[in-house]
């Protein structure tokens, strides 16, 4: 039996769910951007920057009515703010998006137990033992929209598509936005694919559908008549996804929920923990590189010891003001959990690389994880470290991330991002 | 406008169905009538849940933080138009 997918997208998801938050931004373009605006202290006011003139962040969601003045995500906000000089900047507020995020997957859940969240705003149901055939899942897809109404609010919209497959149903939902609903039953998936361009397709992206140009495929039927073993040598394994994702066909499955419900948080080991951040503006300044590199140490080190690992292995990168790049890694015997012991081996692989352009980025990455404990230091001075981390690591479980930091950091500030993939504060 | 602040203030509030609903609201010796409440979420700090009402009049857009532990109520957010 063919299986039964609705896909759920919700539209310009971060400014709808502004605009229901604050009535005074709907119908009015905004933009919300990449970071989170400072917390002011009792008593303080803060003046949020709204025209985005010193602002490195970009575009993470446009609103329906920035969008239609071409407005588009990732856009930087001063080339926003060029195109539409009306847009108004808002900082994201990840808070607000994840309870959202976990309050229509908690809805989804009510009509089936295969769900799986594929981004913060898009997920897949597979509904093909409650509905058994597709007029019970269009009034299924009908119900979560009138639900998604009542509990999320009316200004968070989503599109909808069913089809006999995730490939397809998202092909469906993306076909009317916002708001539509689109059903692609097995007899139909040719058809909708042969009225859409080769890059709709989630998979093919600009450069897959250059190189199929190259060989003179444009379109779907193009793609269908192409003989298999020409796409496979041309691409391998990818060419025999492009065959039958050409003839609506589809194999994946809908891979169970995670803990924390998104694609890239599952409850699987995880490999590494990292953490990257584009300065506020960039430095040849090198303290101020190496203070934002301690704070991402004390970051990662803190993920691990919550999660009772430790790396063996260290990476390290920066990117330049022009965009170029170094990235090197060290290997260690010894697993460590300390913050600054992975900035010390950080900062050895990129103290040295301030040379010409300035520093635009910086990260580092821990790998090669354990759960083995690191060996008992013999300096007293290094004991006393370890045995405060534990006293540290109980406080911020209370009290919430912020709650201490090194004196050299105190004005080092790391502002919280929104992007369609997690969120910084569940990571 | 758009501000960020952490100003204590007073709020009225009902309760039905284990909700709350504010209904007004005391900053600056001004009491502002709460039109809607447009969205409520929660948020962890630490091992603390606080609650955010995201709520407006005719002319101004409030964002209150209540903390269930001690029963506080804060404005964090304030936009107006224009």
């Amino acid at each position: 039996m063919d299986k039964i997918i609705i896909h759920i997208d919700m539209n310009s998801y971060f400014a709808s769910v502004e605009q229901q938050a604050n009535p005074l931004l709907r119908g009015k373009p905004i933009g919300i951007t990449g970071k989170h605006g400072s917390i002011a202290m009792s008593g303080q006011r803060i003046k949020v920057n709204t025209d985005g003139v010193h602002d490195r962040s970009v575009i993470t969601t446009a609103s329906m009515e920035a969008k239609l003045l071409g407005v588009k995500t990732a856009m930087s906000t001063w080339e926003a703010r060029k195109i539409c000089p009306s847009l108004i900047l808002w900082p994201g507020d990840p808070h607000k998006y994840s309870e959202i995020t976990e309050r229509f997957n908690k809805i989804y859940n009510d009509f089936t137990t295969k769900v799986e969240a594929f981004s913060v705003d898009e997920s897949f149901l597979d509904v093909t033992e409650e509905a058994g055939d597709y007029f019970t899942a269009t009034f299924i897809a009908q119900m979560i929209r009138a639900r998604l109404r009542a509990e999320c609010g009316e200004h968070i919209t989503a599109s909808i598509g069913i089809g006999p497959n995730k490939l397809m149903a998202k092909l469906a939902s993306e076909s009317m936005k916002p708001n539509g609903l689109t059903v692609t039953r097995p007899e139909d998936t040719l058809k909708l694919l042969d009225s859409r361009e080769l890059d709709d397709l989630c998979g093919i992206g600009p450069r897959i559908k250059q190189r199929l140009n190259m060989l003179g495929v444009e379109t779907f039927k193009q793609l269908r008549e192409f003989p298999l073993d020409s796409l496979e040598s041309e691409f391998n394994r990818y060419g025999t996804w492009l065959h039958e994702a050409a003839h609506g066909r589809d194999s994946n499955v809908i891979q169970s929920s995670t803990v924390h419900g998104l694609r890239g948080m599952s409850t699987e080991t995880p490999k590494s923990y990292g953490h990257s951040y584009t300065l506020p503006r960039n430095t040849h300044d090198k303290l101020i590189v190496k203070r934002y590199l301690l704070g991402l140490a004390d970051k990662v080190a803190w993920r691990m010891r919550r999660d009772n690992f430790a790396a063996c292995r260290i990476t390290a990168f920066i990117r330049y003001g022009d965009f170029s790049s170094h990235a090197e890694q060290r290997t260690f015997y010894i697993p460590t959990n300390d913050g600054h012991k992975l900035f010390q081996v950080a900062w050895q692989i990129i103290g040295n690389c301030f040379a010409g352009e300035p520093v635009r980025l910086v990260g580092l990455s821990a790998s090669k994880l354990t759960h083995k404990p690191g060996q008992q230091s013999l300096f007293k001075k290094e004991q006393k470290i370890q045995s405060v981390l534990p006293a540290l690591d109980s406080l911020q479980h209370r009290y919430g991330t912020g709650v201490w930091t090194r004196g050299s950091l105190v004005k080092t500030h790391f502002k919280q991002r929104s992007s369609g993939f997690h969120f910084d504060h569940l990571v | 406008m758009h501000e960020l602040l952490n100003d204590p203030i007073d709020v009225l509030v009902s309760f039905k169905d284990n909700r709350v609903f504010p209904h007004t609201m005391r900053w600056n010796q001004k009491d502002y009538k709460i039109k809607d409440v447009n969205l409520v979420h929660s948020a962890r700090e630490g091992s603390k849940r606080v609650f955010f009402f995201s709520v407006s009049d005719s002319n101004n857009y409030f964002k209150l933080k209540l903390d269930p532990e001690v029963l506080e109520w804060r404005l964090v957010e304030l936009y107006t138009d224009g």
